[in-house]
């Protein structure tokens, strides 16, 4: 199976080629803040070094979040698009559970995290099970440091795991309170620290596919607008879909 | 023998709370336009709020694709070419128009065309009757007040513009304090037409010899004597507020705008723009046209009312005179969300 994956999610923009669990090719551009002008040129260029067009690829794959809500739209939106018009299978993949993925060592817990500012990150932990499948055993969120911190150590309390490493951005200005959170962990390197296409690629193949019409960016938080209304209202959010109408 | 082919093109349009998408034929007949506005969601807030918008975008954008192809009775091997709004507007909104579009275009490999969302706006006329150049535009909404001097179908210059709020933006500012849930344009002109110009609300710069507007002074007069009237409780009444507000911003208008036609000797006068669904906007401008000598009246084009707001149909009508000139973008693209027509030349310093 020929998957196509993306990953807008970050400042990394990242593009590969899988065929199954085989990256054929990956693309990144590390911090560069124009993926809508070079998505689709690297998607391009990709499938022209391949001898390939969009329409020979089977299933698409994309970064859903959590992440930076302009990037994740841009990514999405396009994989969107390319399958509900190709007919073709999609799916999204969690940007923390594609982090975890750089990590191979079974014994350590796998926190994944991005930079969320003020003291806050998304972030997730993840293991390897025994089928060496990535399973989610803190669940993807908005967390401030301290409440992951409690939740690591939570789990390490109730598990055989020793270690911890932390792969995404932003955790090692955290150092003093991992640090006195006293579990052994690490950081991830450079290259573990950064969104791979090709790893989305590799699990997209165990992902369930979706309507493309209802893959929709996970964000992980309501808009502020949002939140200061309901404090406001005391109203319930309701569906998103109850807000827009067609005319 | 030779006889033209049909030209559809399949439009875009997402820079602000509208999603829409359309088919149009020609540059001249709509086909479809299916539009889903957001108008219940920003509600809750009291006007657009950027990040919710682009939410709501990608929630609907593959969706409303398929339904304009659709409800055109057409597939995508009978598109001719995908357009799109790359600005002005919210950046965040414009990119989910933006990715669908290139997006598209990859997938069928049917060309790209970017639209300026204020050309698109006075594209609107296109859509009701042929435009003879030269033209002149009134382009009013919540983010523009211009004059737009049209030498061609794409050749477009902005001879006189707003130096602080946009007109729509003024009724909306006002309309917050007369308690109209946003947007309050409609509503406010529905009351002008009730009320009395008592109030005599300032006319700025509606004598310099220029074409350019401003309205903030007239917003703070207004939001002034409303606080004044609150202080001594006064009431005031609502009716002759908004039908004085409205007379202050459409004497400054119709005033500049008869002048630049005046100059300028249009074949063609068009509105374009939210606010020139505004029925009081609409019969004076027709009147002033129609006061002019009769060799001297360019033939007047008001778009349909409900092409005046954000619509997809709008983008394909200026796509298709940017596309006869092979007007075409590549995959790189991008939302520029400050976009601006350009200036004519006189008026730079
Ligand atoms: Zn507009």
């Amino acid at each position: 199976m020929r998957i196509l994956s993306v990953s807008t999610a970050t400042s990394n923009l990242s593009v590969a080629l899988n065929d199954n669990e085989n990256i054929i090719v990956e693309k990144n551009e590390v911090d560069q803040r124009n993926h809508s002008e070079h998505l689709d040129p690297m998607i391009q260029e990709i499938l022209v070094n391949n001898q390939l067009e969009l329409k020979d690829i089977d299933r698409f794959a994309v970064a859903i979040g959590p992440g930076s809500y302009t990037g994740l739209r841009i990514g999405i939106t396009t994989v969107k698009m390319f399958s509900s018009i190709l007919n073709k299978e999609v799916v999204g993949v969690s940007t923390l559970k594609a982090l975890a993925k750089s990590v191979s060592d079974k014994a350590t817990l796998i926190i994944a995290g991005l930079d969320a500012r003020n003291d806050n990150y998304f972030a997730g932990g993840y293991i390897i099970n025994e089928n060496g499948k990535l399973e989610n055993v803190i669940a993807d969120g908005h967390y401030h440091i301290d409440v992951l911190l409690d939740a690591i150590k939570e789990y390490l309390g109730k598990s055989d795991f020793q270690k911890v490493i932390f792969v995404g951005n932003g955790f090692n200005k955290q150092d003093k309170r991992i640090t006195d959170s006293g579990f052994d962990y690490s950081y991830g390197t450079d290259e573990q620290n950064i969104v791979h296409a090709g790893l989305i690629g590799q699990l997209a193949l165990d992902e369930k596919t979706i309507d493309p019409d209802k893959l929709l960016p996970r964000y992980l938080r309501r808009t502020q607008a949002e939140v200061d209304w309901h404090k406001k209202t005391g109203k319930p959010f309701g569906p998103d879909s109850d807000y827009v109408e067609e005319v | 023998m030779n006889e033209k082919k049909d030209v559809r093109i399949l439009a875009y349009e997402s820079s602000c709370d509208e999603t829409s998408t359309a088919v149009i034929k020609n540059g001249r007949e709509i086909e479809s336009l299916i539009v889903a506005t957001q108008i219940k969601s920003h509600q809750r807030f009291g006007g657009v709020v950027p990040e919710v918008a682009s939410r709501h975008h990608i929630e609907v954008i593959s969706q409303i694709t398929k339904e304009a192809l659709a409800e055109a009775n057409t597939s995508w091997d009978d598109i001719d070419a995908i357009a799109v709004t790359y600005g002005p507007g919210l950046v965040g909104a414009l990119l989910i128009g933006v990715s669908a579009a290139k997006a598209a275009s990859m997938a069928t490999g049917i060309p790209l065309i970017g639209v300026d969302h204020i050309m698109g706006h006075i594209m609107a006329a296109q859509l009701k009757d042929e435009i003879e150049y030269p033209a002149i535009a009134l382009q009013v909404s919540g983010g523009h007040t211009e004059i737009v001097l049209l030498k061609s179908s794409t050749d477009f210059v902005i001879i006189g513009d707003t130096r602080d709020d946009a007109a729509g933006e003024a009724y909306d500012k006002i309309g917050r304090v007369l308690g109209v849930n946003y947007p309050a344009g409609k509503t406010i002109d529905k009351w002008a037409h009730e009320g009395k110009d008592t109030f005599d609300f300032p006319r700025a710069m509606m004598e310099d010899d220029d074409y350019d507007f401003s309205f903030s002074g007239l917003k703070s007069a207004f939001i002034n004597t409303c606080h004044h009237a609150d202080q001594i409780h006064e009431k005031l009444n609502k009716y002759d507020l908004a039908a004085s507000f409205q007379a202050a911003v459409i004497d400054v208008l119709a005033h500049k705008t008869i002048r630049a036609i005046k100059e300028y000797q249009p074949k063609t006068f068009i509105m374009g723009g939210g606010v020139a669904a505004n029925l009081g906007l609409r019969e004076r401008m027709s009147a002033e046209i129609a006061k002019l000598p009769k060799d001297k009246q360019p033939k007047v084009i008001l778009p349909d009312l409900k092409l005046c707001g954000d619509n997809a149909a709008m983008i394909g009508a200026a796509a298709y005179n940017l596309y006869n000139e092979g007007k075409f973008a590549d995959l790189t693209l991008n939302a520029d969300p400050s976009l601006e027509l350009p200036y004519a030349s006189s008026m730079l310093n």
